[in-house]
């Protein structure tokens, strides 16, 4: 096992590597000048190019890149074109509203989700089944921005229960910090319930018609030990699996949820660092995003051997 | 030891208690609502904090927030002192000297003294074309006294003080001398000022809000509020200016109270504005804004005369007006001077035709040699006012037989693309789209519309020697009815070799909760003093 997390992580950081140049020189190819973006719009050509070489623009591409990596390997990702702060304290501070909303999605995904999944395979063709089918269909079909300003129609503007935008520190309190957050996470939640309750419902029906739960049913096993000891733990690996790609893609999706509901993650702060040219945010944020990609994707590797003991690495 | 289900909803209970501790106490140390006004100044994010590093607006109005002015322009647009007290000039008009008021303070506590505004004046003349121009004829700018201070020229200035009073960016603002001696490449970041308000550094989150507090030390002029001179009068304790990328999402945080100011609420939402009793909408920049296609002279076919002339006949302004911003005061701009400014006159508007005239438009490139090459219109996708205008030119282009040719991208890729001076299939382009505020179109020096000196110029290089050589006399008149009479010579020239083509008027107002007032009504900045909160 120690052997094969050591060559995953081997891996994690060829893979990051390639990510850098690929992103460097992305960037670079793609139009826009940041210079001509911070000098502003009505900034002369002197002005811009005076930016531009103060800021090592000017400089052949493989200079540039030298002193870009060499930055990484010291732990420095260089600074914003714009602030002139560290890319890492951008970052950091942006790291808790999205760790939050994330976070608070995938309990709430994975708790209606499964829970929402077992019971339609339980109830195979009943109500709950074909409640499950019509709220599929409509979670994967309205994107969420719609939900979301739905939402804040509904529960922030008219009824006034709820704020229509903005975040609270855990730091400043749990109330604030959850009121803030109800919104956004049922809005990002939809689909991801969605998702893992198709997910899930299919994986039960399949365990459920195997002849040990036949068995289990002939021994008298109650339900709730038949659906939950039993099958549950069998349809695991699918669901594990459904689970961490929900989450590699919560990182993507997160950026429309932050954008609806002004919240000031790592999805928005790229972003306005793509809208900028703000080269340095985006390297180092897409540096770090496809290491995390990597690492949940190890993560849940690992979990296989915690719901099927027969699975060794 | 058991552990109860009670115990866990008092341990729950304590550790949610403790974890909201520090709202409490932020909440005690904070102004109240009353006192606080929340705002989306709608300029885009403030990344940059040193006004003379930048010309973003965004700056420009952090600038005025923080920093003051020598000068400053009232109501009618007229100069008049602000930090200044009494200023005199020689009788042969090229010495100035300026004396400080009494009082005047940096945050930190220092006074203010002759020898920043020195060294301000000597970094904004680095960057702005007003203050280039001011260096220029400089001899010598010099400290008389603590409070005193001279500029020295080598010929007379007539436009020195309306130079001085300037609201565009870059915006002669006045900092510390240890500040303004850094070269206006590098930045300043102590956003240390001495007007009407303080920026709160700790409470700064970049990308996401920024507070300004009362400057307590501050000491307003004695005459009443006029435009941007006059008494800056702070009725609140705390201004957090809110960056809200969505523009739903801004509109619904004004409409539930969650902030009193929006910049600029997209236009679809006027009608349910006007229809809330708690929301307003008003127009601010009563100048408005005139947009404009600049055309590039270096390529084909607008190296031709006949060609650019053809683009005058060819816009319908009123139907661009339609697709850019449908509000009833927008319309139609014939002078280049802007609409509603002291030199808007209607010399040489001859080929304005209510409408446009798409025929003679056919005619004149027929005249101008052309023979269907492409013509690249640049078409920013995530400005929608612009995206809608250059499609909409595309489209009257291809009517008249015009091969145009949307290039699009967003804002950061044209402004790149921009100021490519090649042909196309170098990536060069032939129009470029985009707006200035109808006060700066006023502003012959400081302004990049105007001049005319090819490729000195600003974007689409156009070039007059005749129109040059008017525009360099205007530094040179100091009476308003000579200048409005060179004004009326230039247009002439303009129109004749047509430096750019405008697309019509339009007004942006802003939308408020009614009970936020006393906002002033200027173009270009949005002052955040004399406002309050009832």
């Amino acid at each position: 096992m120690g052997a094969y997390i050591l060559h995953r992580l081997g891996w994690t950081v060829i893979v990051m590597v390639m990510v850098g140049i690929f992103v460097f020189l992305l960037l670079r190819l793609a139009p826009g000048d940041p210079a001509a973006i911070l000098a502003g719009d009505s900034a002369t050509q002197q002005m811009i190019e005076g930016i531009r070489e103060k800021l090592g623009f000017n400089d052949p591409l493989p200079v540039q890149f030298v002193h870009w990596a060499t930055g990484i390997l010291r732990g420095d990702f260089g600074a914003s074109i714009f602030t002139g702060r560290p890319v890492l304290e951008l970052i950091s501070q942006r790291l808790e509203p999205t760790i939050s909303l994330t976070t608070l999605t995938m309990i709430v995904s994975v708790t209606i989700g499964v829970s929402f999944g077992v019971c339609a395979a339980w109830q195979s063709g009943g109500l709950i089944d074909r409640f499950l089918s019509a709220f599929a269909t409509l979670g994967f079909s309205v994107p969420v921005f719609v939900v979301g300003y739905f939402l804040i129609y509904l529960f922030a503007i008219k009824a006034q229960w709820l704020p229509v935008q903005g975040y609270e520190s855990v730091g400043h309190g749990i109330g604030p910090w959850l009121l803030r957050l109800i919104l956004p996470t049922v809005a990002l939640s939809i689909p991801y319930i969605a998702f893992i309750a198709r997910i899930a419902r299919a994986s039960m029906l399949e365990v459920l018609s195997e002849d040990y739960m036949r068995t289990a049913a002939a021994k008298g096993a109650s339900s709730y030990s038949m659906l939950f000891h039993h099958a549950l733990k069998n349809a695991g690996v699918p669901i594990l699996t459904v689970i961490g790609l929900s989450f590699t893609s919560l990182i993507g999706g997160v950026v429309i949820t932050e954008t609806v509901f002004n919240i000031p993650g790592v999805g928005r702060l790229v972003v306005d660092a793509i809208n900028n040219r703000d080269y340095p945010i985006i390297q180092g944020m897409l540096i770090l995003i496809s290491g995390l990609y990597v690492i949940v994707n190890l993560l849940v590797d690992l979990a296989y051997t915690l719901v099927d003991p027969r699975i060794r690495y | 030891m058991p552990f109860s289900r009670r115990d866990l909803i008092r341990t729950g209970v304590a550790a949610g208690a403790a974890v909201s501790i520090p709202s409490v106490l932020r909440a005690q140390t904070a102004p109240s609502a009353a006192r606080t006004a929340r705002t989306v100044i709608g300029s885009g994010d403030l990344r940059v904090f040193d006004p003379i590093y930048t010309a973003a607006t965004i700056t420009n109005h952090h600038g005025a927030a923080i920093y003051d002015t020598l000068f400053s322009p009232d109501s009618k647009f007229m100069p008049q002192p602000q930090m200044v007290e009494k200023w005199r000039v020689s009788d042969d008009k090229k010495t100035y000297t300026f004396e400080l008021r009494d009082g005047l303070g940096w945050y930190d506590g220092a006074p203010i003294t002759a020898a920043g505004c020195v060294a301000s004046i000597r970094r904004w003349g680095q960057v702005d074309s007003g203050g280039q121009l001011n260096l220029e004829r400089t001899k010598d700018i010099s400290r008389k006294d603590d409070k005193t201070f001279a500029i020295a020229l080598k010929e007379p200035l007539g436009l020195l003080i309306d130079i001085l009073a300037s609201p565009l960016s870059s915006c002669p603002y006045m900092m510390r001398e240890k500040d303004a001696r850094l070269p206006p490449t590098e930045q300043v970041t102590a956003n240390i000022g001495s007007g009407p308000f303080k920026f709160n550094e700790p409470l700064a989150k970049p990308g996401v809000s920024f507070a300004y507090d009362r400057n307590e030390k501050y000491v307003p002029r004695k005459e009443p509020s006029d435009g941007l001179a006059g008494a800056k009068i702070v009725n609140v304790d705390r201004f957090i200016w809110e960056n809200i990328a969505d523009e739903q999402t801004a509109f619904a945080a004004l409409q539930a109270g969650e902030i009193d100011f929006l910049g600029a609420p997209p236009v679809d939402f006027y009608s349910v504005i006007e229809g809330d009793p708690s929301l307003n909408l008003q127009i601010l920049d009563k100048t408005g804004s005139e947009v404009y296609a600049r055309l590039n002279f270096l390529q084909k076919p607008f190296d031709n005369v006949k060609a650019r002339q053809a683009m005058l006949h060819l816009i319908d302004q009123e139907a661009f007006v339609r697709v850019m911003a449908p509000n009833p005061r927008c319309g139609r701009t014939v002078t280049v001077f802007g609409s509603d400014t002291l030199y808007s006159n209607d010399e040489n508007t001859g080929w304005y035709s209510k409408g446009g005239d798409p025929e003679k438009a056919r005619q004149l490139f027929k005249e101008a040699g052309y023979t269907g090459e492409k013509i690249v219109i640049l078409q920013p996708t995530n400005i929608a006012f612009l995206n809608h205008a250059s499609q909409l030119l595309a489209a009257e282009l291809r009517k008249i037989g015009v091969n145009a040719e949307l290039a699009p991208s967003d804002w950061g890729g044209v402004v790149t693309r921009r100021a490519n001076t090649g042909p196309i299939e170098n990536g060069g382009w032939n129009i470029f789209i985009t707006s200035g505020s109808g006060y700066s179109q006023g502003d012959t020096v400081g302004n990049v519309f105007f001049p005319a000196n090819g490729d000195k110029a600003w974007v689409g290089w156009p070039k007059s020697d005749e129109f040059e050589a008017l525009r360099i006399k205007w530094a040179d008149v100091d009476a308003l009815e000579a200048r409005k009479g060179l004004a009326r010579k230039m247009q002439n020239v303009w129109w004749d070799f047509v430096g750019s083509v405008m697309l019509g008027q339009t007004f942006w107002p802003i939308a408020r909760r009614k009970n936020l007032t006393g906002l002033i009504g200027m173009p270009s900045i949005i002052p955040m003093w004399n406002m309050q909160k009832v």
